[in-house]
């Protein structure tokens, strides 16, 4: 199975070849675009973590292209509204996408019915960030290692129960994966949005959740939740100490990516344009400190290598969405 | 004392000449798009977000918080002169203020909304600074058997919103709770009466709904009769409330802070709820139960106290836990993150002069809030006097570029057409919209927190009566039933219902 390993050193890669691309000058980019706004679509509510990376790097977009960049969310059905919205726009370029793992690997594999195809519809722009996730139970839960966690879950089966952000959501799934790969069993609870889910494994209303790492970092930090473990292959950069899933569970890897893509036909000189505005913001020094201050890793790519990626991840989660039998209308 | 010093230090942040600027533009913002029909906070907020890069991160978040508790004073504006609320919390202000307003008074009306707000911000802001730790402990006690049976608290006591029949007041609310379940099931995904709609997967939007039941089917019923509303206009008097007046809604303000404050440290609508609670306890506790719904003061001095208050305790989840309570909330998250603040109990020890600025700019903004408002009360009450036929179209321009501008969905538009007609109907079948709305904003709640207590129980229903703060709700919605169909105050109800038929 093919798959893009988001390492420390592929990110250090992809930002030397962009230093190259800089320093040897753009390829040739589209002549007068672009001429008017362009409108950066979120497919997710205003204030989430997907609307945070979409604004970071919009502004710096802005910047580069000598227009603005202006976000607007149309949040709705798991990402689909916005993503479907954009599949169906004008090729040239002027509205995009900030997709995401769930709106271009998941829900077309979740659900009975798309209304776009995830890689025939759309022309990938360029990899953004890479998102870990985050395994946290309440202080209470008397385990502090992940091995911990599995034992008692194996002591008492089915006496748990886990929350997530909602049904078919790259946190419950992450959930669904870990139960498979660790053979437990854990009752889901799913709610609407990771605010509320958060709230109620804080207060011991439910006592073990997958997070985006960003949204519960300070809580990490200040003890009012415990983190296990990071999902991602190797351990976050912002929280060192702590391991990774995976070296308690050999082989499970989950994590959450952003990513700009625009409609399909839209011509590849206005893609190389996007592109080139894209990482020229991820490079910002100041970019840089925002990720890393809200534990996502910069990744940048060509668009070549978004198709390569966004493949993959298909491959690589159709075999856990159909073990966890989550089918949805 | 530790407290003292933490307020001088948020007043000094909050009192620079740049924080005072950034809070007057907040407010005047906020008070702007309160007054548009359906131009809510949320979208105003997201479409400045941009703008806050450039910002002092205190100065940013005193501004967006300026325009969210504006946009709670604004909203009571069109509630009260066309009956189309301005935000989703006032729209209980619009069944006793749009009375006043027609009976001519809607000076008085608006200046007990605005006093009322006053009181109850300035006294919840202080709640907050004193108490915002140790309430987020009682928030995080609530879980789904809590909520639910708080939800049961609230349908049981919405029977007295209404103000004619028990029966028509109980088919409402069952409308609005089956209309709660337009959208996908968040348990199994299924989604329901959307027909096939995909726009309506999330449901419908309670701005489009309220926006439609309340206003349009106002301006179709004036439209209906174009005579007797400039009669109305001819005999405004007095835009100051009387000595009486304030002898009248001093219990309400009080009683509106108090609950207003408590429900908005819930997650989830703090507001909306607060101000339908008020109305149901100033109308149970009146001893002129049947003036409500013809201009009651208490009606309006309640309710708009407690959505206020409940404004600005919905801060304390975001400040103590980093948690948002709602959309607006939410907002505000993502500015902290986008200035490099990652929002956690943290934020009170690591920076103090944001947290304790923000609190302070809390007060200095209800303290503009009133003094812009009350002088523009003579000139709001003047727009009443435009003819209707120049009214009305910019009315309805507004309420759908408001409508469309929180989702850019236009399904949500034709939700508005279809619950004005829905409304119009219900008006000529002498049906209240007010319980319907309730119904709709409990019905989905009701739901998740029943399904979620259940599937956490393992299928026990004892989990409703062996938690103590949920056995205890239970009680109170016993009680509230007993009260209401005890023999003196059915007598009571019956009397009233025969003088309004």
């Amino acid at each position: 199975m093919r798959r893009l390993h988001l390492t420390r050193r592929r990110a250090l890669a992809a930002g030397l070849s962009l230093a190259a691309t800089l320093a040897l000058g753009s390829p040739v980019l589209a002549e007068g675009f672009p001429d008017r706004q362009i409108t950066m679509v979120v497919p997710f509510a205003a204030g989430g973590s997907t609307d945070v990376v979409a604004r970071i790097v919009a502004q710096k977009m802005s910047d580069d292209l000598g227009q603005q960049v202006i976000v607007q969310n149309v949040a709705g059905a798991g990402g689909n509204l916005g993503a479907d919205n954009v599949a169906r726009a004008e090729p040239d370029g002027y509205t995009i996408l900030m997709g995401t793992v769930a709106t271009h690997a998941l829900n077309p594999l979740i659900l009975k019915s798309t209304p776009y195809d995830a890689e025939k519809d759309f022309a990938p722009i360029s990899l953004l960030v890479v998102v870990p996730n985050v395994l946290i139970v309440n202080p209470e839960l008397p385990v502090k290692t992940v091995a911990e966690l599995v034992a008692l879950l194996k002591a008492e089966p089915g006496k748990y129960s886990y929350a997530s952000s909602g049904n078919g959501t790259p946190l419950h799934l992450s959930g669904e994966l870990f139960k498979s790969m660790a053979g437990v069993e854990m009752e889901h609870i799913p709610y609407k949005g990771a605010g509320p889910a958060l709230n109620d494994v804080i207060g011991n209303q439910v006592p073990i959740m997958f997070d985006n790492l960003p949204s519960s970092s300070g809580h990490i930090k200040t003890g009012t939740l415990r983190g296990l473990a990071v999902t991602t292959k190797e351990r976050a950069p912002s929280f060192p100490e702590m391991p990774t899933v995976g070296e308690s569970v050999p082989g499970y890897e989950t994590y959450t990516w952003n990513a700009l893509f625009a409609p399909a036909g839209t011509p590849p000189e206005v893609v190389a344009r996007l592109n080139d505005a894209a990482n020229k913001a991820l490079a910002d020094p100041a970019v840089a400190e925002r990720m890393t201050e809200f534990s996502a890793t910069i990744v940048g790519s060509t668009p070549e290598e978004l198709a390569a990626h966004v493949k993959a991840e298909i491959a690589k989660w159709t075999p856990v969405v159909r073990d966890a039998k989550i089918q949805l209308d | 004392m530790e407290l003292f010093s933490n307020l001088a230090l948020g007043f000094a942040t909050a009192a620079s000449p740049e924080n005072l600027l950034f809070c007057l533009i907040g407010v005047l913002l906020g008070t702007l798009i309160g007054v548009l029909p359906g131009i809510g906070a949320t979208a105003t907020i997201a479409m400045l977000l941009p703008i806050t890069f450039q910002l002092e991160p205190v100065s940013s978040l005193i501004m967006l918080a300026g325009i969210y508790y504006g946009a709670q004073y604004g909203g009571s504006t069109t509630a009260i002169l066309i009956n189309m609320p301005g935000e989703s919390s006032s729209a209980v202000t619009a069944i006793d203020g749009y009375q006043m307003a027609r009976k001519g008074r809607a000076g008085a009306a608006l200046s007990i909304a605005a006093l009322g707000s006053f009181f109850a911000g300035t006294v919840s802001t202080f709640l907050v600074a004193l108490f915002a730790i140790p309430l987020t402990g009682i928030a995080l006690k609530f879980g789904a058997a809590e909520y639910f049976s708080l939800m049961i608290v609230g349908l049981v006591s919405s029977v007295a919103l209404a103000h004619g029949s028990v029966v028509k007041a109980l088919a409402m609310v069952s409308l609005g709770l089956l209309l709660g379940l337009v959208g996908t099931d968040i348990y199994t995904g299924t989604p329901r009466f959307t027909l096939g709609i995909r726009e309506y997967a999330d449901g419908l939007n309670f701005v489009a709904v309220a926006v439609g039941v309340f206003g349009i089917a106002e301006i179709l019923r004036n439209l209906e009769g174009e005579k007797t509303r400039s009669v109305l206009v001819q005999k405004v008097s007095g835009l100051w409330p009387t000595r009486d007046d304030f002898r009248r809604m001093a219990a309400p303000v009080l009683r509106g802070t108090a609950i207003g404050s408590a429900l908005g440290i819930l997650p989830g609508g703090g507001a909306i709820l607060a101000a339908f609670a008020s109305y149901t306890v100033e109308k149970r506790v009146s001893d002129k139960p049947e003036e409500f719904g013809h201009g009651a003061i208490a009606g309006v001095a309640g309710p708009e106290s407690a959505n206020n208050a409940g404004a600005q305790t919905s801060f304390i989840p975001l400040l103590t836990l980093g948690i948002p309570a709602n959309p607006v909330m939410a907002l505000m998250v993502g500015a902290m993150i986008i200035q490099g603040i990652v929002p956690g109990p943290n934020v009170a020890s690591e920076q103090p002069a944001l947290f304790w600025g923000i609190i302070a700019s809390m007060w200095i903004g209800n303290l503009m809030l009133v003094v812009l408002n009350l002088p523009l009360i003579g000139l709001w009450v003047k727009l009443l006097t435009i003819p209707y036929y120049v009214l009305f179209p910019i009315i309805m321009a507004f309420c759908s570029i408001g409508v469309y501008s929180v989702n850019s969905n236009v399904y949500d538009l034709y939700a508005v057409a279809f619950f004005g007609l829905a409304g119009y109907l219900l008006v000529k079948l002498r049906c209240e919209p007010a319980p319907l709305l309730l119904g709709f904003v409990l019905g989905p709640l009701l739901e998740e927190n029943l399904r979620r207590a259940m599937i956490l129980s393992r299928g026990d229903p004892t989990t409703f009566i062996t938690r103590p703060i949920s056995a205890t709700l239970l009680l109170i919605a016993l009680a509230v039933l007993v009260i209401v169909f005890l023999p003196s105050v059915k007598a009571k109800r019956e009397e009233v219902f025969q003088e309004e038929d």
